[in-house]
């Protein structure tokens, strides 16, 4: 090298830094982010007490279903999807995808595949041994997300996520796109709760890594307009080996509360809390509740009070019960037994809440069928007036 | 697009070198531009035939969609050396890019992975602590002239220009290949030297002895 080119690579590195920095500084012109909290209806506008019960999958063809995730689209209408296959972790299982119309009358259409090995490998173009678990959800514009799981090599320490989006509400969708999140050959990153939304877009999604260690996450994503590319990041929520499968409350603006999966033995329910939007969180603190090492889920109810679906035992996943906070998850109580039976698995639980103020929990009943049920707060504060007496 | 296309090179590369490696077998010179077309065509269609439905160049891509660029720089300079005798990167270079290789990987994968609670990836998905090391540590290389600091230059750019699928600057700078090919070369190097270091006072005390002896 001589002195002149030491010049020129000088100047080449100075400037191909300047990039990324510009990028970098250019984004604090942007308002500072929030969480998008909707304030949800007072129990005394949801009507009388209301309960009820379906299967999404109605399909008892398939031998194994698991992991159902739901939202609501502009129109009112009910997307639900989940994967299903011979048995857990098996090269035929699929993500299926069911859409209920809005109205008291409709019913669950039939589920079709929206992806499987085959297709995740043709639109990633590389080679995809399984898919699995898969969330669903929809933006400020309507379009429905689907982010999934698929795996190239080995079990579900071996998992990579992906997204596609449909503008046609599941109609038609987009090709997948790989989520670089992990360094070390991108594995071992899965995603299994709800996204809270961002202000002015965006979402943060609890996701978890489960390899060497196992410990919830944050991926932040935005973008996906037509002609937009996805950008994404992700950051940590805790360390070691002992949580995963985090389940996000937004509280505030900027304040959440996370619930996590139990890996340890302890064998409870813990929480963290952020007041910076995710960016940082609380150590996990554990809670009072029994957690079989299984999925749960939170859902923010009105006067701050929060809903929780889980296992109420320490070794089955054989009954799911909801139980509320008054106190921002400090403490609980049980109010309603959704499953019991003695033997069988209910499992991984997924609330959301529609515009109509109805609250809807998906499940994984029997590892045979996808199981929907509503309710609303009324019916919640009857159930907690009930279980007082 | 230009993520897609560059995910070719690397198999791309790595075909080259083991096509070079046959050749070898047979002649003593792998190089002259005519082998080198040949071997670079056929490199070419070995890597876009399709397989299972994809090119076969991506069932690579499967494993590993983010090949650093200093491996790719490793592995396209032994091609190039092979084509004409010609050594793009040193020795000195060679070195350098092994200690970064294994310090990068240290630094990264142990608390990527979970020691702790510390994640030292954050640091690549936009600019930061390590964007600036970078640039430290480039035009330090670049002004004692040596070689690894182009490459690092290479990886800035990259970046910039989004050739990985990976948006983390991390992955351009180091892979889990990069990072064990880096520990190995170091490893042995360190054992070689102690070897080394371990028959020079061996054979010094032997002739201390023989001198001794012959008084």
């Amino acid at each position: 090298m001589d002195r002149r080119a030491v010049i020129i690579l000088s100047l080449a590195t100075l400037l191909f830094h300047a990039w990324p920095m510009w990028r970098y500084l250019s984004a604090f012109d942007h308002e500072p982010v929030t969480f998008a909290v909707f304030s949800p209806l007072a129990p005394e506008d949801n009507g009388p007490p209301h309960m009820a019960e379906e299967f999404i999958s109605n399909d008892p063809g398939l031998a194994m279903v698991h992991v159902g995730s739901i939202c609501e689209m502009a129109d009112g209408s009910l997307v639900a999807s989940w994967y299903g296959g011979t048995r857990e972790g098996t090269r035929d299982t699929a993500i299926y995808f069911a859409v209920r119309a809005p109205g008291e009358s409709m019913s669950w259409s039939r589920p079709r595949v929206i992806v499987n090995r085959g297709s995740a490998s043709k639109e990633l173009h590389r080679f995809v041994k399984k898919v699995g678990n898969s969330i669903i959800f929809t933006d400020s514009e309507d379009r429905l997300w689907l982010i999934y799981v698929t795996i190239t090599v080995g079990g579900w320490s071996g998992s990579s996520l992906n997204v596609k989006i449909s503008h046609d509400g599941g109609t038609t969708w987009t090709g997948s796109q790989r989520l670089t999140l992990s360094p070390f050959l991108n594995v071992s990153e899965l995603v299994r709760n709800n996204p809270l939304p961002m202000k002015g877009g965006g979402f943060i999604i609890p996701i978890y890594h489960e390899c060497a260690g196992k410990f919830p996450e944050i991926l932040w994503i935005w973008g996906g307009q037509r002609d937009q590319r996805i950008t994404f990041r992700k950051t940590r929520m805790a360390g070691g080996r002992s949580f995963i499968q985090p389940s996000v409350v937004a509280c505030g603006s900027g304040v959440a509360r996370a619930f996590y999966r139990s890996c340890s033995g302890d064998r409870v329910v813990a929480m963290a809390t952020t007041g910076d939007t995710g960016a940082t969180w609380s150590e996990p603190q554990n809670l009072e509740l029994p957690n079989p090492d299984s999925a749960l889920n939170v859902l923010l109810l009105s006067e701050g009070r929060i809903l929780l679906a889980f296992n109420d035992s320490k070794q089955t996943r054989n009954n799911l019960r909801l139980a509320i906070s008054h106190d921002g998850g400090a403490t609980w109580g049980r109010v309603a037994e959704i499953e019991n039976s003695p033997g069988q698995e209910f499992s991984y639980p997924y609330l959301i809440r529609s515009l109509d103020g109805r609250i809807h929990l998906v499940y994984t009943w029997r590892r045979k069928r996808i199981k929907h049920v509503v309710f609303n707060e009324t019916w919640i504060n009857a159930q907690i007036e009930k279980a007082s007496k | 697009m230009i993520t897609f296309a560059f995910s070719f090179l690397f198999p791309f590369l790595l075909v080259m070198v083991a096509g070079q490696s046959i050749v070898g077998l047979f002649r003593d010179n792998v190089g002259g531009w005519r082998t080198t077309l040949i071997l670079g065509f056929l490199a070419a269609l070995i890597v876009v035939i399709p397989v299972g439905g994809f090119p076969l160049g991506r069932w690579l891509i499967s494993i590993n969609a983010n090949f650093s660029i200093p491996l790719t720089a490793l592995v396209f300079s032994k091609v190039w050396e092979n084509a004409s005798h010609i050594k793009l990167l040193d020795r000195k270079a060679f070195l350098s890019s092994c200690i970064f290789g294994l310090t990068a990987g240290l630094a990264l994968y142990p608390m990527a992975l979970g020691l702790g609670r510390f994640d030292p990836y954050k640091f690549g998905w936009s600019f930061s602590l390590l964007f600036v090391l970078l640039m430290v540590i480039t035009v330090i290389l670049v002004f004692v002239k040596n070689r690894f600091g182009i490459v690092l230059v290479a990886c800035i750019l990259g970046y910039d220009l989004g050739l990985l699928e990976s948006p983390n600057l991390w992955d351009y700078l180091v892979d889990p290949f990069f990072a064990l090919i880096s520990g190995v070369m170091i490893g042995g190097r360190l054992i070689r030297e102690i070897r080394s270091k371990k028959s020079h006072s061996h054979s010094v005390s032997w002739a201390t002895r023989a001198e001794g002896s012959m008084r």
